[in-house]
């Protein structure tokens, strides 16, 4: 390309490059980034500092008067039982789902790959990815009639398993496992699909290896694949943490209308998201909310952290 | 041969478990009154349409639509072009706090969201962007993973394209609209179908913005009416096949696209 160019472009070179051209560069570059930094700023980074300043003082949205209370916000909150409810209906959410979904995952992306030899695989991808794309409110309302205690399809399954019917979403210890089948069903298959992108990463060489030194089945998996996906196994249970800890919409449309209200039956499926919404947007109790909002924020933050000291001593990086 | 087979029924079986809850919308919003309350269910969808015509015709979803799509659109329009923009500065352009933008971007990540959502109701409320079309699409105008899209094929760019088009005298912007984007194709596309599925699945932030049902996205006017019908099955998987159609169709034409932008482009190159 380079003989392209006239010789007689090289002799402008030693012309001193006045001011307005030596920032033109820069300011060109300011320029494009500065539609995506504005948001960013005003509508994430903003809120994040604004939410530090609202916890730590007694405020109302339709009043100018606010007033330092300090810490007084959150000793209101300790004392509220349904903060604590909140925090456990949470934390099992996060440790039922999680590792359901990432043992699930694997076997998923290992039944699925390629190396069987089978096309249809990709059919089949395709189909248990299906899930993931579609609006929470338009498939939680089939959900809502396959967990309906009378003629659902749910009590159909268990009865042909010849088990015991259940309530479901009607049923205080049942309604948030239900919400927890939903949520797996709706995320799995992006999952699954990040697990096959790092299987298929694997050298061949590394596989053929492997089996011409006599691993078989379980072997050439615990041996092989796994220490070579771990890293997305990390990727994936922090994902799936962060995700989970911050699910709103299936609890609310799947828990709200027929049960009444949202988070219920007896704020059995009442998450800290759920919570932070009723507090905030049904009782107005924004300062509430917001002290609310901070230990999430500082809880998701910790576990992301945590999750990667772990990870940078049991991962193994190729 | 005989692992093979099983292999085989058991990818069956995993596919038609997935699909069977999206199926049945289909199923029983197309079925005769009262399939729902089927022992043993319905199999087999019926293809009655007059149910779907109804609840289209009765309640305003033509609105709800209209409000779904130009609020998609217009967010798609502003992510790719601020994600074109600043995926450029990143990938060529050279000045200062270059990486500390870069790293800013990846921030925004990290927030959490559903901690976010209180300050963020105040502040629209003193933009006075609670309940308007402007409160629902700015804040989603930029997108992290856009940006980095954009970046990384802007990267892979001979350098000679962008020197050719300076010594001619084109300016960056000219250069971007003419050459740069139209070469960026498969990020332009990757970043289209992804804020497509995300915005037009959008519940909780109109939840909160907006209470007029003039501006409600179909996902909102959704969960009011399964408030308001709560046991008429066959009404309510007529409007939930309304909000679905849309992702479907374009799943049906795009899977394989959509499924390797998510995996990062490692899973659909094969083949």
């Amino acid at each position: 390309m380079n003989h392209i160019v006239p010789s007689h472009v090289e002799t402008l070179e030693p012309i001193k490059p006045k001011i307005w051209q030596r920032w033109r560069e820069p300011l060109v570059g300011y320029g494009l980034i500065l539609p995506s930094l504005w948001i960013f700023l005003v509508f994430y980074y903003g809120p994040a500092l604004f939410l530090l300043y609202i916890s730590f003082f007694h405020w109302s949205i339709f009043q100018n008067r606010s007033s330092f209370v300090g810490l007084h916000n959150f000793v209101i909150l300790f004392h509220q039982p349904i903060f604590w409810q909140s925090l456990l209906n949470t934390g099992y959410f996060v440790v039922a789902v999680v590792p359901v979904t990432t043992l699930l995952a694997i076997a998923l992306a290992l039944l699925l790959r390629e190396a069987a030899g089978l096309r249809k695989g990709k059919v089949a991808q395709t189909l248990v990815f299906l899930p993931h794309v579609t609006p929470v409110v338009a498939t939680s309302i089939i959900w809502v009639w396959i967990f309906n205690p009378n003629f659902g399809l749910a009590n159909v399954v268990l009865h042909l398993l010849h088990l015991p019917s259940l309530l479901w979403l009607s049923s205080v210890h049942w309604a948030l496992p239900s919400v927890m089948i939903y949520t797996i069903w709706h995320s799995l298959g992006l999952y699954t699909v990040l697990f096959l992108a790092g299987l298929a990463t694997i050298p061949k060489h590394v596989l053929e290896a492997a089996q011409v030194d006599g691993a078989r089945g379980w072997l050439t998996f615990r041996r092989v694949l796994w220490p070579l996906v771990s890293p997305i196994t990390f990727f994936v249970i922090v994902l799936a943490s962060i995700t989970t800890m911050q699910t709103f919409s299936q609890i609310y449309t799947l828990t709200g209308g027929p049960h009444g209200g949202a988070g219920g039956p007896a704020f059995s499926t009442t998450t800290d998201s759920l919570l932070i919404y009723q507090t905030a947007f049904l009782y107005l109790h924004f300062s509430l909310a917001s002290a609310m909002s901070l230990i999430l924020f500082v809880l998701i933050l910790g576990l992301t952290l945590i999750q990667k000291l772990i990870a940078d001593r049991f991962v193994f990086y190729r | 041969m005989k692992r093979t087979i099983l292999v085989y029924l058991l990818r069956v079986f995993v596919a038609s478990l997935f699909a069977m809850p999206v199926y049945w919308v289909f199923v029983i919003a197309t079925s005769y009154h009262g399939a729902a309350y089927q022992l043993p269910p319905v199999w087999r969808p019926l293809f009655h349409w007059k149910p779907l015509v109804f609840v289209w015709t009765h309640t305003p979803w033509a609105r709800y639509v209209f409000n779904s799509v130009f609020i998609t659109a217009t967010t798609i329009v502003f992510v790719v072009v601020t994600s074109a923009f600043a995926g450029y500065a990143l990938a060529e352009i050279k000045f200062p706090g270059n990486t500390l933008y870069f790293y800013a971007m990846l921030g925004v990540m990290m927030l959490p969201q559903q901690a976010l959502l209180v300050p963020q109701y105040v502040l629209m409320y003193h933009l006075h962007l609670l309940n308007s079309y402007a409160g629902l699409i700015i804040p989603f105008g930029a997108s992290t993973s856009g940006i980095f899209l954009f970046r990384q094929f802007f990267l892979k760019l001979p350098v000679s394209y962008r020197e050719v088009a300076r010594i001619e005298g084109v300016s960056t912007l000219t250069y971007l609209r003419r050459v740069a984007i139209p070469l960026a194709r498969p990020a332009v596309a990757t970043t289209v179908l992804l804020t497509f599925i995300s915005s037009w699945n959008q519940f909780q932030w109109p939840l909160i913005m907006t209470n007029s049902p003039s501006l409600q996205p179909i996902e909102l006017a959704l969960s009011h009416y399964m408030q308001a019908y709560q046991s008429n099955w066959r009404d309510l998987t007529s409007a939930a096949l309304i909000a679905l159609s849309p992702i479907l169709i374009v799943f049906a034409f795009t899977q394989r696209h959509i499924v390797s932008a998510v995996a990062g482009g490692d899973v659909g190159q094969k083949e």
